[in-house]
């Protein structure tokens, strides 16, 4: 077993959800695989703000997107992750309030909300902190707490002959990352991607999901949009993001936008580069690119150039040399 | 007084007690170990013994031939909720074979990383964590490693049952794990989910899971467990958690620490465990069935 090993196997598995070993990222490698055939869209749509009209930005950029909702049953999953309303820890209310309205203006056939948060137990709580209860209509009716509602095997997942995932998960046509921008201290950065972990239930896995860790973060990361990404839409909220030591000890960065795309690696790419970070030193990224898009010459930007809307997020120590040159 | 708080959370249960016996975390759901086990503590003692039998009936099915329990009938995996069968055995003042397996279970099972390679890494510093790792603790899923929540259920399940086991593993589990849960005290007096400090940073603990090591804590006499009290008053009148709340009712009772009474108020939310664990936390409650020879 070497250092590298070993450390990802024990230190990463026993501190869980918030890591801190430095060997997760790799340093850039001649070159990425080709990936999957065609280029992918993604629309970088700026909102300086959570008072503009989100819904009218989402809308463009999942037009932009050519995105086909009609029919389906659409589970919007946020990022919720702590009581702490003063942070910009969570997906913000406003941003999942807007994808509620233009999911159902698209023609929807249902729209839910779900998550699985890795910590704390009392998700409606933590919601209603969050001002989900207050600004999303009909909240409560819509909202399953992803850790402890009931669920279905999955065969040959992370290892485990039979894995458990909500049945709401399972069910749902479109699966919507509506995740937040922020650096993470054990991931490099935590997008669209990292945020299916909230989609393992506590109620079998626990809290922290530590299955999760002792299969290796990134290597589940990408088990996890392998399993579910075919199925999978991206919505970034970039409004107001976290750098430094996130993804819940760091400080607020405002990046004023949404990044949206159905290729959850070339959107969460993206949100790298506008944030600084090279995508094609972030671990994850590279492990996931037979899934999706890292390279820029095969993501066809829509809305804002990556030049406009590039702000660098602080990066801790450990992982200065993934900045974007 | 409370009578209101107390019948409409009792009704509430009674009325979502699924067909197989069990309960879901919500109404219309399918039934889990977990809130079983909460809803049973809480209903007790209650006149509800048909309700318990069938509650008690399920949960039995749910054993798995290694003596652990599944935590529901979906899932075939053991898991941490063999703890809660034990406690309910225990209440139920069951004895028999297949309990003794199931603390045979847990006895066996330990935090993955109590062996030779963390030890020595974290001698040697390699883990970015202030942790000690030299006690073995509970985890949530055998292979995993240890956290304070299903390590707090674990000692609360023991302890409950040490009086039927003469062998010292027992009692050398408990001692180890309370060892443990004292371990991962985070600097401000309380717990979080097992992990109190992370790349040399202190985290904060939480109100839940400072409940839960206290219960875990139950019989201990460490200045830690008084600081930890202090830390559990504090979170009680400040945390916006209700599920954190209600624990913390529980512990701070089990500790005969003073508890503001519950407001008075009919249940309004769906959500079975917690219902079950504000019953047991009332004054009027259930909530020495977590102590060592808790009567309720």
């Amino acid at each position: 077993m070497t250092r590298r090993k070993f450390a990802l196997l024990t230190g990463a598995a026993i501190v869980g959800g918030y890591g801190g070993i430095k060997a997760q990222k790799l340093q850039k490698p001649p070159k990425l695989p080709d990936g999957p055939a065609g280029n992918s869209a993604v629309a970088v749509i700026r909102a300086r703000s959570y008072s503009d009209d989100l819904a009218s930005r989402m809308l463009e950029g999942i037009r932009q997107c050519g995105l086909d909702v009609r029919g389906k049953r659409v589970l919007l999953k946020p990022n919720l992750v702590e009581f702490d309303p003063a942070t910009v820890i969570n997906t913000n209310a406003n941003v999942i309030a807007a994808a509620v309205e233009v999911f159902h203006q698209l023609g929807a056939a249902e729209v839910k909300i779900g998550e699985g948060p890795g910590h704390r137990r009392d998700t409606l709580d933590m919601a209603d902190d969050a001002r989900y209860r207050a600004l999303i209509p009909k909240f409560e009716s819509i909202f399953t707490d992803l850790n402890r509602d009931d669920v279905s095997s999955v065969k040959s997942f992370a290892g485990e002959e039979d894995f458990y995932f909500p049945n709401t998960v399972l069910g749902a046509d479109l699966i919507v990352s509506l995740a937040k921008m922020k650096t993470h201290h054990w991931a490099g950065a935590t997008l669209s991607m990292k945020n299916f972990f909230g989609v393992v239930p506590g109620s079998v896995y626990g809290w922290p999901k530590n299955k999760l860790h002792y299969y290796g973060i990134p290597e589940s990361i990408v088990a996890l949009n392998r399993q579910f990404g075919r199925k999978a839409f991206a919505i970034v909220d970039g409004v107001i993001g976290m750098e430094g030591n996130g993804p819940i000890q760091g400080t607020p960065k405002p990046a004023g936008v949404l990044v949206m795309g159905s290729d959850l690696v070339a959107v969460d790419s993206t949100c790298c580069r506008v944030m600084g970070i090279d995508p094609e030193k972030v671990s994850y990224l590279r492990m996931a690119a037979d899934l999706g898009h890292v390279r820029s010459e095969r993501i066809d930007q829509r809305g804002e150039t990556i030049a406009s809307v590039r702000t660098n997020f602080e990066l801790t120590h450990d992982f200065k040399d993934l900045r974007l040159a | 007084m409370g009578e209101l708080y107390l019948e409409s959370r009792q009704e509430f249960l009674r009325a979502n007690q699924n067909p197989d016996g069990g309960w879901g975390y919500f109404p219309g759901k399918g039934s889990w170990l977990e809130p079983t086990t909460y809803a049973m503590l809480a209903l007790h003692g209650t006149g509800s013994d048909p309700v318990l039998d069938r509650a008690w009936k399920l949960v039995r099915s749910w054993q798995r031939p290694d003596g652990s329990f599944r935590p529901s009938g979906e899932v075939n995996d053991g898991t941490w909720v063999t703890a809660h069968a034990v406690t309910l055995a225990s209440v139920r003042g069951i004895d028999d074979a297949s309990v003794r397996a199931s603390v045979d279970w847990l006895l066996r099972v330990v935090g993955a990383e109590h062996n030779m390679w963390t030890r020595t890494g974290s001698f040697l510093h390699l883990i970015k964590a202030r942790l000690d790792v030299s006690h073995e603790g509970w985890p949530w899923r055998e292979g995993n490693a240890t956290w304070i929540e299903p390590t707090a259920h674990t000692l609360v399940a023991l302890k409950k049952i040490a009086g039927h086991y003469r062998g010292p593993e027992v009692e050398k589990r408990v001692r180890d794990g309370e060892q443990l849960v004292l371990s991962r005290r985070c600097t401000d007096g309380g717990w979080n989910y097992g992990t109190p400090n992370m790349l040399y940073f202190d985290l904060p603990s939480y109100p839940e899971t400072t409940a839960l090591a206290l219960l875990g804590l139950d019989g201990v006499s460490d200045p830690a467990v008084s600081q930890g009290l202090d830390v559990a008053r504090k979170f009680h009148a400040e945390t916006k958690s209700s599920l954190g709340k209600a624990w913390l009712q529980i512990a701070l009772r089990c500790h005969g620490k003073p508890v503001p009474t519950p407001a008075e108020g009919a249940y309004t939310s769906h959500d079975v465990m917690l219902a079950s664990l504000e019953l047991l936390g009332h004054p009027k409650g259930n909530y020495k069935l977590f102590q060592v020879g808790g009567r309720a």
